[in-house]
């Protein structure tokens, strides 16, 4: 700060006494005086976080493999569609992962020995019953439920919802889903099942819904957390299966699903290490000027 | 200072005498209500006027001397200045006119401290041109004269007009001293109503003392009307202990009970037949109506009694005459069979494709073939009713004869019950689809992860259970996809349903309208619109400069809006009770709607 200069309005008397910058003292100044100390308290850039290259394609590829959850999804009901996969089948190898990931989770769980508040094996059971029994209650209800909606706008309806869910998905803190990311393919998933040939096929895709939707999120987190090194390859793995899977059923749809992987884990990282350096924030011992705008004003 | 003299149209050609009448306080103007004729013995006039004050309460006194000499009659000029020592007063008017001239002189004299009789002269002649071509009507304008220090406003009144109108608004009880006091306008109102018996002397009586103030023409109809009286004591007695058995009957514990009590309050006739017991409660009651407001309530119920009773009269008539109720009776039972009909095609169109609406194929079904059935209850409930409908319409049409407004609410219960299986088509769809309205509601809280806070009225964040959300997101999609077929019922149902609400309101309309209308009032403001005055105005009769102003006060009648308003008689009233936002929004949301009220508020 080369220039010195007195801030305020009118030009002050002969500063005798030094100024304080206290409202409850009488002093020869005017209330909104201050003198050139003013901007030796601007701070720029406060707690800014240098990010590197690879480590934030690292956090982006949990993004990435949420979107190839959804593609393999999708995948998946395309072949139930189709019948070159028998709900018998799927039923049994989500029964199998769901055994495997539940067995992995809890293992990563007593890893951590943190004292908060876990959930019993009997809650777990209680869930995975409530599950099961109401998906296979409502199934024949939920297979009749579109029975009169056009199939477009069906799809438009699953399609809207997914974009949804990966939208409101709470990448931060996976462990917890948020309701509406949930909820968004719940219903893109209840959607897409109900135009499935048989009330078993909606059973079993919505199941596998739940698999991935619900439960596979919260395995990751604890993927995330306890093993990191594993986590990347993980997050390759099912990448590399969202674009592989897709391929076999539409080629077109694939080369659209990796262009968006490649965009989304190594474009935009770099995009954001190369911005960070144009950042200016200051901050000061002001207070920030609002507008409130205030619209019924103008409709007067 | 303006001096106004309110002087009744009926003295102006009265022999010489004096004037009685009162001064208005607060105000300088003076009321005359009579002149008392020459000869008189003083002592015999102060005790009259004595005699009057007591009678009706008002301040009468005697204000002055009136003066209209015939053909010889000269000198009294003299005579009518001492008369004023006789009677002391702190004023004395001395209001004079001649023969074959129409204006009216008035001197003013008064007296001061020391009882000292000051005349000033405040001459006037002035020309009183008939009332009959008083051209312009105008308001009072006041006078603009310096020469003189008083000035005197003649302003004349129908005595018997003013006597029997009220004026509006109706002020009752006594006036709290506290507040202002009334209006020059009501005070002289009030003196001459309240001064009736005043004028209870004849022309042609002979008593010592000789008036003119306003007389009627004749008592030849009075004595019909005391026979009626007579006879009205009788029978009010007669009716009060029917009434009084009629209300033992009604207090009998067994219809305290609830469902009767429920149901007597849902269906109009009985509603209408309490409200009947307490007119005719009101009717017979031992005591005189006190006041205005309640002479006019009493006689507003009578008349629309007798109209009613007339109408149901002319039903009755018209019902056994050729044997209606026979035909009537034939034709119903075809008509709700037709009704049904209609409803089956209908209920066969809502479980196809109706207006091309795709709706859930299984759920469609399932509503369909209910109804279906329900309707099929109904035709043979109404074919098992059907050999009794004659005689109820036979006896129900004898209800007649107690008036017209309970013939029709008994003819808005019967349609209340003859189309009680829309009801509950209504009922039915209204339910589901209120119970979808609001899980839908509840549920796109949850869908969004949100909460309804009860204790703090507003809508929370809340994170819920995995198995919380997938339920909730499960029943949403299935209400969400199942409403359309609902709501495609509930519609139709409720299309039917407001046509029967709007036939039972029109009745019922047309039932208060009976009730209500202040038949009486309004007769009253059509054959005699000086009755109920709301105000005055004036009319110039003779403006000359140098004269006394010489006004004409006519009654301004009350206007037919207001005399309705005013004078409806108070019932249960059936009007609308939602605004139509309020209704709209009811049916959106699937809130059942009644033609009734749900609580009898008395709008008294």
């Amino acid at each position: 700060m080369s220039v010195v200069r007195v801030m305020g309005p009118d030009s002050a008397p002969g500063p005798a006494v030094p100024w304080r910058k206290v409202l409850w003292e009488r002093q020869p100044f005017p209330d909104n005086y201050v003198d050139q100390r003013f901007l030796e308290e601007l701070r720029r850039n406060e707690g800014i976080r240098q990010y590197r290259y690879w480590a934030v394609v690292k956090e982006a590829g949990f993004v990435g493999q949420q979107l190839s959850c959804v593609a393999i999804f999708i995948t998946l009901w395309l072949y139930m569609e189709q019948g070159l996969l028998s709900p018998e089948r799927l039923l049994l190898t989500s029964l199998v992962c769901a055994l495997l990931g539940y067995g992995l989770h809890q293992a990563l769980t007593s890893q951590m020995e943190s004292g908060c508040e876990l959930r019993t094996r009997l809650a777990d059971l209680q869930s995975a019953t409530i599950f099961l029994s109401f998906t296979f209650g409502f199934s024949p209800v939920l297979k009749t439920l579109t029975e009169s909606v056009s199939t477009d706008t069906v799809y438009a309806m699953s399609a809207v919802m997914l974009l949804a869910h990966l939208v409101s998905f709470p990448y931060a803190h996976p462990s917890t889903p948020g309701s509406l990311s949930l909820n968004a393919a719940l219903f893109a998933s209840v959607c897409l099942a109900s135009r499935l040939p048989g009330a078993l096929h909606t059973f079993a895709m919505l199941s596998c819904a739940l698999l991935v939707f619900a439960m596979w999120p919260c395995l990751l987190q604890r993927l995330r957390e306890n093993a990191p090194s594993q986590f990347t390859g993980l997050c390759v793995g099912v990448c590399i299966g969202g674009v592989g899977g897709l391929g076999s059923q539409s080629p077109g749809g694939a080369v659209l699903l990796a262009l968006a992987l490649g965009s989304v884990t190594l474009l935009c990282p770099l995009l954001l290490v190369m911005l960070q350096r144009h950042k200016d924030n200051i901050q000061g011992p002001w207070d920030e000027a609002e507008i409130h705008e205030d619209i019924s004003h103008f409709l007067h | 200072m303006v001096l106004k003299i309110f002087f009744p149209q009926c003295c102006n050609r009265a022999d010489s005498g004096l004037l009685v009448g009162r001064w208005i306080s607060g105000h300088d103007s003076a009321v005359v209500l009579a002149v008392i004729h020459y000869p008189f013995i003083p002592g015999q006039v102060k005790q009259y006027v004595q005699q009057m004050q007591a009678k009706s309460g008002v301040e009468l006194s005697v204000l002055g001397s009136w003066s209209l000499p015939k053909e010889g009659q000269e000198g009294m000029e003299s005579f009518l200045r001492d008369l004023s020592t006789i009677f002391p007063q702190q004023r004395w008017l001395q209001i004079h006119r001649e023969i074959g001239k129409t204006g009216f002189t008035c001197e003013v004299l008064n007296r001061d401290q020391n009882g000292r009789v000051v005349q000033q002269e405040t001459k006037k002649k002035s020309k009183k041109v008939e009332e009959e071509d008083g051209e312009a009507g105008g308001d009072k304008e006041e006078q603009e004269e310096e020469e003189e220090e008083e000035k005197v406003i003649f302003v004349h009144y129908e005595q018997r007009k003013v006597m029997l109108s009220q004026l509006h608004p109706i002020q009752n009880g006594v006036p709290d001293p506290k507040t202002d006091p009334p209006s020059e306008l009501r005070q002289m109102f009030q003196t001459v109503a309240t001064s009736q018996p005043l004028f209870f002397m004849d022309r042609y009586d002979d008593g010592p003392l000789k008036s003119t103030h306003w007389q009627s023409e004749g008592r030849e109809a009075s004595i019909i009307v005391e026979l009626l009286k007579q006879a009205s004591v009788p029978l009010c007695l007669l009716i009060s202990w029917l009434l009084s058995i009629w209300t033992w009957i009604c207090n009998i514990r067994i219809f305290s009970l609830y469902p009767l009590r429920w149901l007597s309050s849902k269906l109009s006739t009985c509603v209408q037949l309490s409200y009947k017991t307490e007119h005719m409660r009101t009717l017979s009651s031992a005591k005189p109506a006190a006041g205005h407001t309640q002479f006019m309530r009493k006689a507003n119920i009578l008349v629309s009694f007798l109209v009613d009773v007339a109408l149901g009269m002319l039903l009755i008539s018209w019902l056994y005459r050729d044997n209606h109720i026979a035909m009537l009776a034939n034709t119903l039972v075809p008509a709700a069979d037709h009704v049904a009909k209609e409803l089956d095609e209908l209920l066969q169109w809502l479980m196809g494709a109706p207006a091309g609406l795709k709706m859930n194929r299984a759920l469609d079904q399932v509503l369909g073939r209910f109804f279906l059935y329900h309707i099929h209850l109904w035709i043979s409930y109404i074919h098992l009713m059907s050999p009794f409908i004659e005689g109820i319409l036979w006896y129900g049409g004898l209800s007649a004869c107690l008036g017209l407004t309970f013939a029709l609410s008994l003819l808005s219960d019967m349609v209340a019950l003859l189309t009680f299986h829309i009801y509950c088509f209504y009922v039915y769809g209204a339910r589901l689809y209120c119970l979808k309205i609001y899980g839908l509601s509840s549920l796109w809280r949850l869908f969004r992860g949100k909460k309804w806070n009860v204790l703090r009225q507003r809508v929370d964040s809340c994170s819920y259970d995995l198995d919380q959300l997938f339920i909730g997101t499960l029943l949403f999609t299935v209400l969400l996809f199942l409403l359309p077929t609902t709501a495609l019922y509930y519609l139709v149902f409720t299309l039917l349903r407001l046509v029967v609400v709007l036939f039972q309101g029109v009745l019922h309309l047309s039932v208060d309208f009976i009730n209500s209308f202040p038949l009486f009032a309004v007769g009253l403001r059509i054959f005699r619109p000086y009755r109920l005055a709301e105000g005055v105005k004036f009319r110039v009769l003779c403006e000359e400069p140098g004269t006394a102003l010489h006004l004409l006060m006519e009654i301004n009648p009350l206007k037919f809006s207001t005399v309705v308003q005013m004078y409806r008689t108070p019932t249960y009233s059936c009007y609308p009770k939602d605004s139509w936002a309020a209704l709209v929004k009811k049916l959106f949301v699937g809130e059942l709607i009644y033609p009734w009220r749900h609580k009898t508020i008395k709008t008294e």
